[in-house]
């Protein structure tokens, strides 16, 4: 194969491996073309594994990665690569087109998947059906984003161990202290000092979307579209049957993300719950990378579970082992009568550091110093 | 596979060190490209020994970055060594000498205290390897400087101008995936994840590390643990923990694993309250019974 041949291929490969949501960049294809040159190539297993190596295969992605390569070694063409992939000669630049368009691959996969109906309580029908909100009022609106700016601040106070030059109180910092020394022949005249930085607020968001949660949905969307606004580094996930990073979906871009996109990024939108699956995917693909000391996990769920309550409560447990702390947002527990008797709220519980009512700004407002404690 | 990558993985065993195929050619990629690579994988997989070994292999230093919250540059790279320099500006009083040679004198390369980033990049007798271990633990903004660093390995003292690598490092680094590297060091550097190991491959580890606990127990050993890390647990025992627990069962003498002596030993390998509490009793017996059926 000569080395022209390769480039085009490994072009191609990059572009299957980004239409199924595999990143990756013109860096690491030019990464992937040298190790190339140094690995035997006759050998399969000696060129995936290279290629993993220098296309940065993350963990999540091995198994697609794995049945790409198989694929594309054996000179199968993938039938449900988009078209545009398969047609136009120039598959880099082709990719690179298909990866400003992430919304379209996606819904091919999610489609692919749907056929294959391996998720249960997951019907066709249901996928990306798209689901009209009302407008917010504006009042109702602005309230909201004075109260998160409240909400984001208290949050934003927080203290790390990291140290950054003060002026005037804090810890001695002898570097900076001998330094100016220097600058009057040795002699202290005044001490440097440094305190904790302010540490930027770490939110992980899981609100479920099910049916039973359709009355207050549009209002904590607007509340994790504000959040997201205040605190960039939130991340954003919805659950019904099946787990969806919303993230990528509401990041900054041309468009400002409305609830109408983020309902129409969602399959089953307003379906069945199934709770402890959702958050045990959680656990698997995402608890590793998103969630640490730091993070505070905001669970926002009416608890009114259909699926199995042990794997909630593994989950839970899974979750807060790892968090700084564990809320849940249960728009029920608003009504005076409510106990936390719905099977999965029982099975949580022990998990919980905050059970909080969220079914209208004033509870809202009250759990702002929970969140800041 | 690759001549070269045979002997590599040959000479990584020889070091006492089983690395599947993955991991020789990630490593024997990492040598012969010049990048660095980024090493993933579960607590005790075997991520810092790699460094180690290839240091062994290469003859060279093995200069380590521990990394933390709160890392910072004058831990990381250099830091003038300041009581030296008050005590040089005293003694210069007398001597009447000026403040620019005074200057001069202080600003020089034998006040500076070098820090493993510095160390690595000044070191004159040939590449040494660089370990970043855990760099997952250090925060963001040490993330980008050390990007830099090492696209350019150069530094810029502003006393003493821009420093040079004599040689570029061999750079391993290690995360235990607490946080997502970021996307433009992940691209930077080539990268291995890397897994549990395979029974086999645990097996042949226990019989390089601990020959004393004979095939029998080993391979017992290696089985437990596989039926173990099946279950759902919070900590996954690395190969780290298989070790110790090898240990231990040499010295109390084990020849064979039994319910009631992996009862009293489960604390080496399983360091979560919930994971002990649940895998004790029934768990145990079954995961013998796992462990035999496999065998």
């Amino acid at each position: 194969m000569s080395e022209r041949d390769l480039i085009a291929h490994l072009a191609r490969f990059s572009g299957i491996l980004r239409a199924r949501g595999v990143r990756t960049s013109l860096s690491d294809e030019a990464d992937a073309a040298l190790a190339l040159t140094l690995v035997d190539l006759s050998d399969r297993d000696e060129v995936r594994r290279a290629l993993a190596v220098a296309l940065k295969v993350l963990p999540r992605d091995r198994a697609v990665f794995r049945e790409l390569f198989d694929r594309f070694w054996a000179g199968e063409e993938p039938a449900d690569l988009p078209p545009d992939e398969r047609r136009s000669p120039d598959r880099a630049a082709a990719a690179r087109r298909l990866a400003l368009r992430p919304g379209r691959a996606r819904d091919e996969i999610l489609e692919r998947e749907s056929e294959r109906g391996d998720t249960p309580g997951y019907s066709p029908e249901a996928v990306l059906r798209g689901k009209p909100f009302e407008e917010c009022s504006a009042a109702d609106l602005a309230e909201m984003e004075r109260l998160l700016t409240r909400l984001a601040w208290k949050l934003a106070t927080r203290r790390s161990r990291r140290l950054v030059p003060t002026a005037g109180r804090g810890r001695v910092d002898p570097r900076r202290s001998f330094r100016k020394a220097v600058e009057t022949d040795g002699e202290l005249l005044r001490l440097a000092r440094r305190a904790r930085a302010v540490e930027e607020p770490r939110l992980v968001v899981l609100c479920d979307t099910s049916g039973s949660m359709e009355p207050h949905t549009r209002f904590l969307l607007s509340f994790l579209l504000s959040l997201k606004r205040v605190a960039p580094s939130t991340e954003l996930f919805a659950f019904n049957t099946r787990l969806v990073r919303l993230t990528p979906w509401v990041s900054p871009g041309k468009l400002g993300p409305t609830p109408e996109r983020l309902a129409a990024g969602v399959p089953d939108w307003s379906g069945g719950t199934r709770i402890g699956e959702s958050l045990a995917e959680f656990v698997e693909r995402y608890r590793d990378e998103l969630v640490d000391h730091r993070t505070i996990v905001v669970i926002v769920s009416d608890g009114l579970d259909r699926g199995d309550t042990e794997l909630l409560a593994g989950a839970m447990r899974a979750i807060r082992s790892r968090a700084r702390k564990v809320i849940w947002l249960n728009p029920l527990v608003g009504d005076p009568r409510f106990e936390p008797t719905q099977r999965g709220m029982e099975a949580a519980l022990p998990y919980v550091d905050v059970l909080a009512p969220a079914h209208n700004l004033e509870s809202l407002e009250r759990l702002i110093p929970m969140v800041a404690a | 596979m690759r001549e070269e990558i045979r002997a590599l993985q040959e000479s990584m065993e020889r070091e006492g060190y089983i690395a599947e195929p993955a991991i020789a050619t990630a490593l024997f990629l990492a040598i012969e490209m010049r990048k660095p690579l980024l090493i993933e994988g579960d607590a005790g997989v075997g991520k810092t020994e790699i460094a180690k070994v290839l240091a062994r292999l290469l003859s060279t230093e093995l200069i380590r970055l521990q990394c933390y919250e709160g890392l910072d540059v004058s831990t990381a790279l250099y830091e003038w060594d300041y009581p030296k320099q008050m005590l040089r500006v005293r003694m210069a009083e007398p001597e009447g000498s000026s403040p620019a040679q005074i200057e001069e004198v202080i600003y020089s390369r034998g006040y500076l205290l070098e820090r493993p980033l510095l160390r690595a990049i000044t070191r004159r007798e040939g590449p040494p390897v660089l370990l970043v271990d855990e760099i997952d633990r250090a925060d963001d903004g040490f993330e980008a400087f050390l990007l830099e660093v090492l696209s350019d390995f150069q530094v810029t003292i502003p006393e003493l101008g821009t420093l040079r690598a004599e040689h570029v490092p061999y750079v391993l680094l290690t995360s235990n995936r607490s946080r997502e590297i970021g996307d433009a060091l992940r691209r930077r550097c080539l990268y291995l994840y890397i897994e549990h190991p395979s029974f086999e491959k645990e097996v042949r580890i226990i019989r390089a590390r601990v020959p004393e606990a004979g095939e029998r127990l080993s391979e017992q050993i290696a089985r437990f643990l596989q039926a173990l890390r099946g279950r759902r647990l919070l900590k996954a025992p690395g190969v780290a923990e298989t070790i110790d627990w090898a240990r231990a069962l040499v010295r109390l003498h084990a020849d064979r694993l039994e319910p009631e002596l992996i009862e009293q030993t489960l604390g080496v390998l399983l360091k979560d309250r919930h994971d002990l509490s649940g895998v004790r009793g029934v768990e145990v017996a079954s995961l013998l019974e796992q462990a035999a059926a496999a065998s």
